[in-house]
């Protein structure tokens, strides 16, 4: 398999006089077989560097010329969580302590999962410029997507730092929750953004309706509410374990006040599950389209 | 053993045409595809250490040739080998980061072009160095001219030298002293390289440098050969 990679990447240039003779090999060649999601696995691993260059520019770009700069990180889930809480308010009347800092971890961890989502939806037409420039393997695009986005959201994270201290919450392991259901988000977010990369190049359209499907599961996710809300509701709140970002804000919530996640196990593995099934597929469909869709740009 | 560096065998390549929802629905139903041959079974073999040369009007497929040779896009028919590392020089200074400084995209654009973190480390300094950047290499590129910006892409570009290197219209940015400095590194990548591929509209510079010169008309080779008599088939094919 490694071969085979060899074979795709303009590799690392090295001139040194006592080579082999070079042999003809293919170029273009793409590997569309069932084994494309462990060929990207490995692909990843080998352009490390490039991959590092890419999500640092990713996130210079995103606050740029800002003076505030790397600080809206934390201001804009902030803004956004007192947003949320008032309009709560205004619907139900007085919450629980807790619920500001729920709806704040559940703003950040959305805005993970939405943002790495629609980030890989649109990876290949944003890229149009370097994709004419040069070849490396395309899978690069989605996947520094994705971890620019959990990067930023890591940095929005400390933000439960003074809250902390506020709110006198023990320090406890759980709290190791919190930025593995950041990562565990914007993993969920690539698998459906990779399968429908090669369409957006094609029409933008799907960028659209992307931008509109985050919004809309924001409100039809525990954001705003929680599991525990939805399981007060009776016999209907277990179906919202069918939502896989159920567990990952969950996690989160729980996390910050020290305990475990408290989902059934089914619920847990269903959803890491559902993670890696989509990533697999998603991760054999752009390999499979991403060639053909280029064309489009 | 070939002694050929490239080897495309009947590679045709077709674009879609962009179109609207429309009738990209009327033709999935009527089973017929819209599309743009842009390559129509092309066949080049280009030499070991050879320095080819590839002239046609605007739109015959040069560009497209080099982008199926450096793997940006895979044949629809046919098959292009190469032997060795392949880096394409095109349009210089594109994708850089206006808001990251001259050293950041240098090594940026130079991981983009497949070299390693050690590499780019080593020949900092020389890119530093032959792109006159100086002091302004820390400052964010949005500050840069654009005869800067073209200086540090073929800066870059061409710090390392790959087995096969394909050239697209390059030449001839920057002033007329950074024109020529740049030409003459270009000609020393050229001669060190071996296997060069080369599309340009300056037949002067093609005549001096190439061994042999490809014509291609509307998506097809039309002749192999050498450089003056393929130049005058030019002017007789396209009219002066």
């Amino acid at each position: 398999m490694t071969m085979f990679i060899d074979k795709l990447l303009p590799s690392a240039i090295t001139m040194s006089d006592e080579r082999q003779p070079l042999k003809l090999e293919k170029v273009g060649g793409r590997n569309t077989s069932w084994k494309a999601p462990l060929v990207n696995i490995s692909t990843i691993l080998k352009h490390r560097f490039l991959v590092r260059n890419l999500v640092r520019r990713e996130i210079r770009g995103r606050y740029r010329n800002a003076m505030l700069g790397y600080t809206w990180t934390v201001i804009e889930p902030l803004l956004l969580a007192s947003v949320y809480y008032f309009l709560f308010v205004m619907l139900a009347g007085n919450p629980d302590r807790m619920y500001p800092i729920w709806v704040l971890l559940g703003v950040i961890i959305w805005g993970c999962f939405g943002r790495s989502l629609s980030g890989s939806v649109s990876s290949l037409s944003r890229n149009a410029q370097t994709i004419h420039l040069v070849y490396f393997p395309r899978i690069i695009f989605p996947t520094t997507s994705m971890i620019g986005n959990m990067v930023i959201s890591m940095m929005s994270c400390l933000v439960i730092i003074p809250i902390m201290i506020a709110y006198e919450l023990p320090v406890t392991i759980h709290l190791i929750l919190i930025p593995l259901s950041v990562l565990f988000s914007g993993f969920l977010g690539i698998g459906l953004g990779m399968i429908v990369a090669p369409l957006n190049c094609m029409q933008r359209d799907v960028e659209h309706l992307f931008r509109f499907i985050v919004r809309a599961g924001f409100f039809l996710s525990p954001v705003m509410w929680t599991y525990e809300m939805a399981l007060e509701r009776g016999m209907f709140g277990e179906m919202v374990l069918f939502n896989p970002m159920v567990v990952p804000l969950t996690m989160a919530r729980h996390g910050i006040v020290g305990e475990s996640i408290g989902i059934p196990w089914i619920g847990i593995i269903g959803s890491i599950g559902f993670g890696i099934i989509m990533w697999i597929f998603g991760s054999y469909v752009f390999s499979k389209y991403e060639a053909g869709a280029v064309k489009h740009l | 053993m070939s002694s050929n560096a490239v080897e495309i065998e009947n590679v045709t390549l077709h674009f879609p045409k962009q179109r609207n929802a429309l009738s990209m629905l009327i033709n999935v139903f009527r089973g017929k595809k819209e599309r743009f041959t842009a390559l129509r079974n092309v066949s080049l073999s280009v030499k070991k250490g050879e320095v080819l040369g590839v002239i046609g009007k605007n739109g015959s497929g040069k560009s497209t040739l080099l982008r199926i040779i450096s793997g940006i896009y895979p044949a629809d028919e046919g098959y292009c080998e190469a032997a060795g590392s392949v880096s394409l020089l095109a349009g210089l200074g594109t994708g850089f980061s206006g808001h990251q400084t001259g050293r950041e995209n240098a090594i940026l654009y130079g991981s983009i072009l497949g070299h390693s973190e050690s590499v780019m480390v080593d020949k900092i300094p020389e890119i530093i160095q032959f792109s006159e950047l100086e002091a302004f290499i820390d400052e964010p590129v949005r500050t840069y001219s654009s005869g800067m910006k073209a200086r540090l892409g073929l800066a870059v570009a061409t710090a390392i030298h790959p087995d096969i290197l394909l050239i697209d219209e390059v030449l001839g940015v920057g002033d007329p002293q950074f024109k020529e400095k740049s030409k003459k590194r270009i000609l020393d990548l050229v001669k060190s390289t071996g296997t060069v591929v080369l599309v340009s509209h300056s037949f002067g510079l093609m005549k001096d440098i190439c061994d042999r010169l490809v014509f291609m008309h509307k998506g097809k080779i039309v002749d192999v050969g050498d450089p003056e008599e393929i130049i005058k088939l030019y002017y007789e094919t396209t009219g002066s």
